[in-house]
């Protein structure tokens, strides 16, 4: 029970359909490389750069990389994006693009349908949590998975809440270690 | 039907008796005191472009002993509800609350300056402002002229409440969209009970009118002299701050008492005092208390805390409650003997709460002076802190309680090491709740331990001014709605932000290119909390004008309603479109040709709620912070596919506009470098002159690469109708990106409305000037 406690407590006792908290990398790989049309969603906080100096946005392109992932930048993101030598495949704020993620018809980012599985990623918590609640209501369509350090209630898949980074780091390593040893 | 007729006039025949109807000051329009039903077709075509957009807190209703109910996987509640239907409803209670909020304040306000001054007193807001009341004149279609005729327009808004808050009891509205119409109908509501309260203050009070220069006035607690007494007031209600200020000049004991105040009751009392200080927003409550500063507090009414008595107690400060809306359990004393309630507080150390306005404020000064000089009010030191910061052991619990999401411990941590930095840079994220000390296992006294990091610092906040003038509107009136004067910023709200300095940021930037800058509430006094390199607060470095650069100081909460006021009258004014209930032509030229924005940063209240949706039915947009996501509803539009049609009034045909302008009506920003840009795209409108549009342009690409990155912004094609709309200084880049996307020149349209794009009562002429 304890591991599920979530960061923010009192904002997520969401009551009944809660996340499926997942530690293991291998898992969480094959749930990714499953997905017919994943979408990645990067938010501001993987600007900010790890105690080693590593910015938080290369994990985030790192597993776009390997599975050949489109990106959708939020916020202020796309600049930096662009400037580690990405472009990311289409620009809305958090709001825009689950509002877009709802509509069953929607296209997606390739226009080739809605996607199937969506990624949240550096987005600040209560914002991330609110907009994967919109999801879980009202987007049956798809499944939304989590890659921060902390445990999101209303995701499908989330992580559980890492105490310390480099557990986090390592984690989000060995995710890519798998995502690129292909099927 | 002939009954239902006969009905229906009745109910007009009695509502023209309310307005006077028989005074022609201008023609009546089709809903005077409009009720549930007569903006619904309003409300609808809005929320055919703008959907709500739902983010769902709970998977459960827990209204009613039938539940709790699980809504998840469209399951519908014992009663018949859906997910997005339990949203609705409780968007609606919030604003009903912000409404009942406001509306009660003007109820109380009004009747204790008709006591004062009896019901037949003039309104007078000075010799610039002939159109007093726009939100009263539009809604309620009457022309007040006395506290008096202040009653009837907010007896209408007491009715209007009672019958939303009936639609949400169980088992009734069951259309998330209706919910929605009751939502926007309260949120009118409370700029009228707003506008009621504040007109109502000015003339009651005799704050200052038609005065854009109002004085510059203290602000921050290094402000405050420390050994006099101190009262600090807190609220939103003046009804006791006001009356202490007279007590003290009747006993010549200004210069001898310090005055402050937290939240909208400080600036209230700066309007009636330019000796009186600001402590500062909500988000410095908890710890300007626990710093015990304050020798007595006295609380009146809404943004106040419900734990203020314990945290009175705890450091020694005296507490009034001084309204009934929060009596805190404590023993009425309004009709005890005054030098018997002044003997209890100072010896036994006792709470009490007393509504008499002159006996509190009585009560108030006599104990203040007594205690203080027994009071120590000593700030921390760096050595002092470092010793109390050597019992946290790091151990996360604060930061999984900080609603801001920042790592406390970490900065207490350095603190321990005698490294400020870091908690400095935090207190500027702490928005007071308490909660990381309330969870701390060790005790560790945070918010003491803040006090290191607190500047000492004095700031200026300009007082608030109230109305603007119609003067002032005649000036900006053209170059506003032909963006030539890009656009107007208003500034609104609580103190929930991700950081106390983004407003005096967004203030800058804005003012700095020649927006008109509005505030009010917390927001105006943190736009001061923060100088420049010259020494400068942006009340300082700006001029206090309604015009492009201008920097506003509105005033509180309930000078919200000047500010809707304001884009009324420029569709009453600059273009003579007459107002008198005529609600419809009034929001649809303001959607239409005002570009104005609202920015509600730090929402956190039922209050921001309503006050925000008050504004969107008005046809102004707001963007929020990323904690109103919380509010669980957005209005939002898909700018590529939703419906962008207008009627060109003037050639009478239906065009496809594509322009999505505005795109949002209310929107969640996740940071201040996000919103910037969307706060300047949406100040562009379909009425826009190639010469304004390229100005908005301008502004809209210049800070998408300043806080964005390079490049154009994506959208940038929806919003070119012609070669002439294309900033000069990028026109090239337009010109390349426009062309290699196959983008199409549009044209122009003449006058856009929505009237006659669905079934309304207002005919198309109406919106002809």
């Amino acid at each position: 029970m304890s591991a599920v406690i979530p960061r923010h407590r009192v904002n997520v006792l969401t009551g009944i359909k809660s996340a499926r908290l997942i530690e293991d990398p291998v898992e969480y790989a094959n749930l990714i490389k499953k997905a017919k049309r994943p979408l990645l969603v990067v938010g501001p906080l993987l600007l900010a750069s790890t105690a080693d100096g590593k910015i938080l946005m290369e994990y985030a392109l790192d597993i776009a990389k390997a599975c050949n992932i489109p990106i959708c930048a939020t916020a202020q993101t796309k600049g930096r994006i662009v400037e580690l030598g990405v472009q990311p495949d289409c620009v809305y704020d958090t709001v825009e693009i689950v509002n877009a993620l709802k509509d069953p018809d929607w296209q997606g980012v390739k226009k080739e349908g809605n996607h199937d599985l969506v990624m949240f990623f550096g987005i600040r918590s209560d914002l991330g949590n609110q907009g994967l609640s919109t999801l879980k209501h009202f987007a049956p369509h798809l499944k939304t998975m989590t890659l921060c350090k902390h445990y999101f209630p209303h995701a499908n898949y989330s992580l559980p809440n890492f105490k310390k980074d480099t557990k986090w780091q390592e984690f989000l390593e060995n995710l890519i270690a798998n995502l690129k040893k292909g099927d | 039907m002939a009954v239902a007729e006969k009905k229906l006039s009745k109910k007009l025949e009695e509502i023209h008796e309310r307005i006077k109807a028989e005074v022609p000051w201008e023609p009546l329009g089709p809903t005077p005191m409009p009720e549930i039903p007569d903006l619904r077709q309003w409300d609808m075509r809005l929320l055919k472009t703008y959907a709500p957009f739902y983010a769902p807190f709970c998977d459960l209703c827990c209204f009613c002993t039938y539940g709790k109910c699980d809504l998840t996987e469209g399951r519908r509640g014992a009663c018949g509800i859906d997910i997005a239907t339990q949203q609705a409803r409780f968007v609606l209670l919030a604003c009903l609350m912000g409404c009942s909020a406001h509306s009660a304040h003007a109820g109380h306000i009004l009747e204790f300056l008709i006591e004062k001054h009896g019901p037949d007193k003039k309104i007078d807001l000075g010799g610039s402002i002939n159109i007093e009341a726009p939100n009263i004149r539009t809604v309620v279609g009457l022309k007040p002229e006395t506290l008096g005729d202040l009653q009837i327009a907010l007896e209408y808004v007491f009715k209007e409440i009672a019958h939303l808050l009936d639609s949400c009891h169980t088992g009734q509205e069951g259309s998330a969209l209706d919910y929605e119409s009751k939502a926007l109908h309260a949120g009118m509501l409370d700029h009228v009970g707003m506008e009621v309260a504040d007109i109502a203050q000015i003339v009651g009070f005799n704050y200052p009118t038609c005065v854009a220069d109002t004085p510059l006035v203290d602000m921050g607690w290094g402000a405050i002299d420390k050994s006099k007494p101190v009262i600090l007031v807190s609220g939103h209600n003046p009804a006791t701050s006001t009356v202490l200020i007279d007590y003290l000049r009747e006993h010549n004991l200004e210069d001898q008492v310090e005055v402050c105040g937290l939240c909208c009751t400080a600036l209230e009392t700066t309007r009636y005092s330019d000796k009186a200080k600001i402590v500062g927003p909500l988000s410095r409550a908890l710890f300007f208390m626990r710093a015990g500063i304050a020798d007595v507090i006295m609380t009146d009414e809404q943004c106040i805390r419900t734990d203020t008595p314990q945290e009175a107690a705890k450091v020694g400060s005296a507490l009034i409650a001084s309204l009934d809306k929060a009596m805190y359990g404590l023993e009425d004393a309004t009709e005890m003997d005054t030098d018997e309630i002044v003997r209890r507080m100072v010896d036994n150390k006792e709470q009490f709460a007393i509504l008499d306005s002159p006996k509190a404020a009585e009560v108030a000064v006599r104990v203040a002076m007594k205690i203080a000089p027994q009071r120590k009010k000593e700030w921390l030191t760096e050595e002092e802190a470092i010793e109390l910061a050597k019992k946290c052991t790091n151990c996360g619990m604060c930061e999984q309680v900080c609603p801001n999401l920042f790592n406390i411990g970490g900065g207490i941590t350095e603190v321990a090491k005698g490294n400020f930095d870091l908690i400095r840079q935090q207190f500027l994220q702490c928005i007071g709740c308490g909660k990381c000390e309330e969870e701390c296992p060790n005790n560790v006294s945070i918010f003491k331990i803040m006090q290191t990091a607190a500047s000492m610092e004095t700031w200026k906040c300009r007082a608030g001014r109230g109305p603007i003038m119609d003067t002032e509107i005649r000036n900006v009136g053209a170059p506003l709605t032909l963006g030539t004067i890009p656009g107007v910023i208003a500034l609104v709200g609580c103190s929930n932000y991700p950081n106390i300095e983004d407003i005096a940021d967004m203030v800058d930037e804005f003012a700095r290119r020649k927006y008109i800058v509005v505030l009010t509430g917390c927001a105006a006094m943190v736009a001061g909390m923060k100088k420049d390199k010259d020494g400068l607060t942006v009340y300082e470095k700006y001029p206090p004008d309604f015009d492009g650069g201008g920097v506003v100081n509105i005033g509180s909460c309930v000078a919200n309603a000047h500010i809707s006021g304001a884009a009324i009258k420029i569709a009453n004014i600059f273009a003579a479109l007459p107002l008198r209930g005529n609600y419809e032509v009034m929001a649809d030229y303001v959607l239409n040709r005002v570009g104005a924005c609202g920015v509600a940063w730090g929402a956190y209240s039922q209050k921001a709620a309503s006050i925000g949706t008050g504004f969107n039915r008005l046809g102004v947009p707001v963007v929020l912070g990323p904690h109103s996501s919380k509010y669980r509803r957005l209005f939002l539009s898909r700018k590529e596919e939703d419906d962008w049609k207008v009627m060109d009034a003037r050639k009478r045909e239906i065009v496809d506009t594509v322009e999505p302008a505005p795109e949002h009506l209310a929107y969640v920003c996740e940071t201040k470098e996000k919103a910037m840009p969307m706060m300047a795209k949406l100040c562009i409108r379909r009425n826009d002159t190639p010469q304004g549009r390229a100005i908005k342009l301008n502004h809209y690409i210049s800070l998408y690469r300043k806080y964005i990155g390079a490049g154009l912004p994506e959208d940038i094609h929806l919003f070119v109708r012609r070669d002439a709309d294309i900033p000069l200084v990028y026109k090239k880049e337009v010109r390349a990106h426009l062309q290699e996307i196959g983008w199409q020149p549009r044209e122009p349209i003449g006058l856009p409305t929505l009237i006659g794009t669905y079934p309304t009562k207002v005919p198309v002429d109406a919106v002809i000037h």
